[in-house]
């Protein structure tokens, strides 16, 4: 996940020279601008609401599969099909920002590891286990999340008929889906200002924040997120399996969903850097980006279009698309790569200009 | 890596330097102690990084080549990888037991693991087990459960055993009358497949954070050995004590660096323990599966090594040269009074603060580096209170390895917690302080007498660190 270019460090350390009287090892320690209104949209407007449409996604899933299991017909199929690619989008659209609670308490894999345990899957299928809620908590996460139920629910290749489902795996359907829903549900708590409310790490960087002890290492933060996912999606998500030509490498590889997950990661980065968020508008990233260099930020908001349009722009579902149109996965990857050295070489420095 | 681009970096760290010369305080306040180095602000040498957020310790040695980024590259992805159940397509040969499925559930960001979950459910804890040998001696595996309590297993097999935490707290007070809860854990090893022998020997574990290794790898051995004073002839009330490990690809005793008792002399041996006894992964290093003496948890399956020796090695190479995070804060008044504190109390005689690796190493981005990891590798009599019982080589119940302190400040942003020492008992500095013993007695009473600003000084210099 982390596979960070050693390139950032130039910039960082031209940071470090032009920083001037440093309290901090990253550079001058507080901004020449209020960046509270920005922390505070989007720690509370996007960070904090995508995890509670994750959570209310994951919620719909639940009652979908549900349905799916009182009447087992090709049309509640494709609904809970659909709904599991409803609450995927939420949650790519939360891998830029994948601090805090997310990794300190263990829900990313619980909510999102790879691959899928088959063969112990199988086992627990094969068993006379009661399958509930609690038995899928307690299980290993290649057992759970998203990746399991996308298997159970759209088989190898997504083409599984409804004939070919037990009863065994609706329960175990119904039972990983309200796991999954305890997952976002701890996320939300988590960040929730009336609860963990990991939000005041962000909104109090600075003052009484813990984590943060400027304002500045917060807004860092967020940028890194965006770097970091830019750099997962274009030389991890796409480059494993392409450089491998190996299918099995591919992220939502039984639902051939890989390329809107990617897509919705990039959209990910958009919602961070412009600071809206469906209809939600507010301070982000992109305003003191205009402000210090109004053409970096037409070029990059273009450049993150342009790599929603090149992964849209690979034939067919991705794991095919692979071995089959390596030219197109190469493109979508160089556009991704494109946006990645923005934020690196670009964006980063600009916050020692502040 | 061309000498272009050494210059460049050069170039750009003495600027770093020239302006980080200035004073922050225009108030008058008054600075107590000398500046940072330019070396000192960074720790890792020209492997430094400087990212002070929740990717502080996972970027790569900025030094690396372009060949040496690619294999750290890859080695990242296979220290990400989750492993299941065999017969798999990908990431095949988990367990049959094992304490977690890949190396990043313990080892969260690169960093240090807490012992438990907010609800209460093991995140990175595991459970050393051995019979005593000659004292202090070899550890001894225990019949079925071996050198280690796996407490998870694949589906069709039995977990060894699980473990439970249960925390008494006892009150330190300071010489200004402020109390301190420190949290006094007693473990429990729960649910044994079968009988746990009573003459058998536990000890708790949490997970160190991984970057900065090669660096210590590459320290020679006399620079350690200097420091090494085993039966206190200079009579400052320090030993400093080298473990002497079995390296079981050479069966031939090292020098241990590595491990909460420095029992594990290399990081690829680090590293393919972690494989084998944490995750049931086996490599051409350790081909066997961790079921010792419980042939119930056997898989049966003939696949083993289950993970190649260019995966361990490549997943050595990632720790081997993840970059060190730069010491932060360095320009600021308190940290600098707070060295003064740390030197007075003596914290530096176990926590050294400066090595420079060999110029002879197999990784070039690690050799000639001057680096401040504030260890001295050795083992220490810590006293009763931190006190395992478990010897481990020649590190007795009572001793232990001085820690790193590097990027320890760093802990709460990259894995949102503050818990120290082996098992995670202590929950900030100060609690962590406030359990050394033993040789450390002197330092702690010292650490108790100081004023309230004092403490935080000499907790703001740590965390700096």
């Amino acid at each position: 996940m982390n596979r960070l270019n050693k390139l950032l460090v130039f910039p960082a350390l031209l940071m470090l020279a032009v920083a001037g009287c440093s309290d901090n090892g990253t550079g001058a320690d507080e901004l020449n601008f209020d960046a509270s209104p920005m922390l505070e949209n989007e720690s509370n407007n996007i960070i904090l609401q995508t995890y509670v449409n994750l959570d209310t996604e994951a919620g719909l899933l639940v009652d979908a599969v549900n349905e799916l299991q009182q009447n087992t017909t090709q049309q509640n199929l494709e609904a809970a099909r659909q709904q599991w690619r409803n609450t995927r989008k939420p949650w790519e659209n939360s891998e830029s920002f994948l601090f805090g609670p997310v990794a300190s308490e263990g829900i990313d894999p619980a909510i999102d590891d790879w691959p899928v345990n088959k063969t112990d899957l199988d086992n627990v299928l094969a068993s006379n286990d009661e399958l509930t809620k609690e038995y899928v908590d307690g299980l290993e996460t290649g057992l759970k999340g998203f990746h399991t139920i996308e298997y159970l629910l759209f088989g190898e290749s997504n083409d599984k008929a409804i004939d070919d489902f037990t009863n065994r795996e609706f329960d175990y359907l119904t039972s990983a889906s309200a796991s999954l829903k305890g997952e976002t549900a701890k996320l939300v708590a988590a960040w929730n200002p009336e609860e963990g409310n990991y939000v005041n790490a962000i909104v109090s960087a600075g003052s009484s924040s813990q984590i943060y002890p400027s304002k500045k290492s917060a807004v860092e933060e967020l940028i890194n997120g965006m770097e970091v996912i830019a750099d997962e999606v274009a030389n991890g998500k796409i480059a494993d399996p392409l450089s491998q030509q190996d299918p099995t490498l591919v992220e939502s590889q039984f639902s051939f969903n890989s390329k809107v997950d990617f897509q919705n990661n990039i959209r990910s980065i958009m919602h961070i850097y412009t600071g809206n968020y469906k209809d939600s508008s507010g301070p982000g990233i992109s305003d003191f980006v205009t402000e210090l260099d109004a053409d970096l930020d037409s070029r990059f908001r273009a450049e993150m279009d342009a790599a929603i349009t090149a992964i849209d722009n690979i034939p067919g579902n991705f794991r095919d698309a692979i071995t089959e149109n390596p030219d197109d996965v190469e493109n979508a990857q160089e556009a991704v790569r494109t946006i990645l050295s923005t934020i690196q070489e670009d964006i980063k420095p600009l916050l020692n200009e502040l | 890596m061309s000498c272009k681009k050494y210059s460049f970096l050069f170039l750009v760290t003495s600027l770093a330097v020239i302006f980080h010369g200035c004073d922050v305080f225009s108030s008058g306040d008054e600075d107590v102690g000398a500046a940072f180095s330019e070396q000192e602000i960074n720790s890792g040498g020209a492997t430094t990084v400087y990212d002070a957020g929740t990717n502080a310790f996972s970027r790569p040695a900025p030094n690396l080549s372009d060949a040496a980024l690619e294999k750290h590259n890859a080695g990242d992805a296979e220290f990400e990888a989750s492993f299941v159940t065999a017969p798999a397509e990908v990431n095949g040969g988990l367990g049959p037991l094992f304490n977690n499925s890949n190396c990043s559930s313990c080892h969260v960001n690169d960093g240090r693991g807490k012992p438990f979950f907010d609800d209460g459910s093991i995140s990175s804890v595991l459970v050393r087990i051995s019979l005593n040998g000659d004292e202090p001696g070899d550890p001894i595996p225990v019949d079925g459960f071996g050198l280690q309590i796996q407490n998870k297993a694949v589906y069709s097999k039995v977990p060894e055993a699980d473990v439970e935490a249960i925390y008494d707290y006892i009150t330190e007070q300071l010489d200004d009358g402020t109390e301190v809860e420190l949290r006094d854990p007693t473990y429990q090893v729960l649910n044994p497949y079968k009988p746990i022998p009573s003459n058998a020997n536990t000890s708790v574990r949490t997970a160190p954070p991984v970057f900065g290794l090669g660096l210590l790898e590459a320290i020679p051995e006399q620079q350690i050995m200097a420091n090494a004073d085993p039966n206190d002839t200079d009579d400052d009330g320090i030993s400093g004590k080298a473990n002497y490990v079995m390296n079981d690809s050479t069966n031939q005793r090292e020098l241990g660096r590595f491990g909460w008792k420095a029992n594990q002399p290399t990081v690829i041996q680090q590293v393919a323990r972690a494989y084998q006894q944490d995750m049931g992964v086996t490599t051409p290093y350790y081909p066997h599966d961790n079921d010792y003496g419980y042939p119930e948890a056997e898989d049966g399956l003939d696949d083993d090594p289950e993970l190649s020796q260019q995966i361990l090695e490549q997943t050595t190479f990632y720790v081997q040269t993840l970059g060190v995070p730069a010491k932060r804060n360095a320009e600021n008044p308190i940290v600098k009074q707070g060295r003064e504190l740390f030197q007075q109390a003596g914290c530096q005689s176990c926590h050294t603060p400066q090595f420079t690796t060999s110029t002879n190493t197999d990784i070039d981005a690690l050799a000639g580096q001057t680096i401040f990891p504030y260890t001295d590798l050795l083992l220490h009599d810590m006293g009763e209170g931190l006190a395992d019982h478990r010897s481990d080589f020649k590190a007795s119940g009572r001793e232990w390895r001085t820690p790193p302190l590097w990027g320890i400040g760093l802990v709460e942003v990259v894995n949102g917690h503050q818990s120290f020492l082996h098992d995670g008992r202590a929950q900030s500095i100060l609690e962590a302080i406030l359990w050394h013993g033993g040789e450390a007695q002197k330092s702690k009473e010292f650490v108790k007498q100081l004023s309230e600003n004092e403490r935080k000084a000499l907790v703001k210099f740590v965390k700096s660190i």
